[in-house]
């Protein structure tokens, strides 16, 4: 099945690796976003499966990004995962109580991404 | 993603089916265009790094440049082990605890993060496909 992901992160190389990785290794779709307020914009009108979200960005960073997207009526569904290379374990626990489906860590292997993206969410139909 | 191809067994208890090995394949072909593409920024990051390292001699590191190195780190931890340099990670995670606390180094952590950084440089000069 193709999926739909939106990737939001302001690392241009993030983004391509992740893309790539995603449309490569796994055949989905992905939408591609550089920072918070694009993302909402593509999440709102694009309507992804889900959505892969860097943590540090400028301007509006990961969590208020997560925040206004779970404010947002059209956007409140779709499950997103956080990608951070932080690992400390309060950032984890506040994570989890703003409604975060998973965290993913930095640096990600491009090759087992997709498999780890569908396994924290429960997509049995992928690899 | 591997440092070291000697350092693979010679039989595969678990071998990759041929599909993944074509993926696996065309996407380290993707892998090494998009690093040439990114090398110039990578470099750039460490770069700074070592600069900012060298600033804690004298005291002369300032709150702005203190910042862009934790900024740096924290990117350079990101990205490197993605793209086969694992090493790289770990050494700009502990370039970014470093420039990110507090207390202010004393002379022996200096030189201990100025070689750390040395090498960091060295590394992501070399790239993931260097000898």
């Amino acid at each position: 099945m193709t999926r739909r992901i939106l990737i939001i992160d302001d690392e241009d190389d993030i983004r391509q690796v992740a893309a790539m990785s995603l449309e490569t290794v796994a055949g989905w779709d992905v939408l591609l976003a550089n920072s918070g307020k694009q993302g909402i914009e593509r999440a709102s009108a694009d309507q992804p499966e889900a959505i892969l979200l860097d943590v540090m960005m400028p301007e509006m960073d990961g969590p208020t990004t997560l925040l206004k997207l779970k404010a947002n009526r059209s956007t409140a569904h779709i499950p997103v995962l956080l990608l951070t290379a932080k690992v400390q374990g309060p950032d984890q626990r506040r994570f989890a109580e703003m409604g975060v489906a998973a965290i993913l860590f930095k640096p990600f292997d491009p090759l087992t991404l997709a498999k780890q993206i569908s396994a924290a969410l429960g997509w049995s139909d992928e690899g | 993603m591997r440092d070291d191809p000697r350092s693979e067994p010679l039989t595969d208890p678990d071998p990759i089916p041929p599909e993944t090995q074509s993926q696996e394949q065309k996407l380290q072909t993707m892998l090494s265009a998009l690093w040439d593409r990114s090398r110039h920024t990578v470099v750039e990051r460490a770069a700074l790094l070592q600069e900012a390292g060298a600033l804690l001699t004298g005291n002369r590191l300032d709150e702005a440049t203190r910042q862009s190195a934790v900024d740096s780190a924290h990117k350079l931890a990101g990205v490197l082990g993605t793209f086969g340099l694992p090493q790289g990670t770990e050494l700009a995670r502990e370039a970014e605890i470093f420039f990110g606390r507090s207390t202010p180094p004393d002379k022996k952590e200096i030189e201990q993060i100025q070689v750390l950084l040395a090498e960091l440089a060295r590394l992501v000069e070399r790239g993931p496909l260097g000898p």
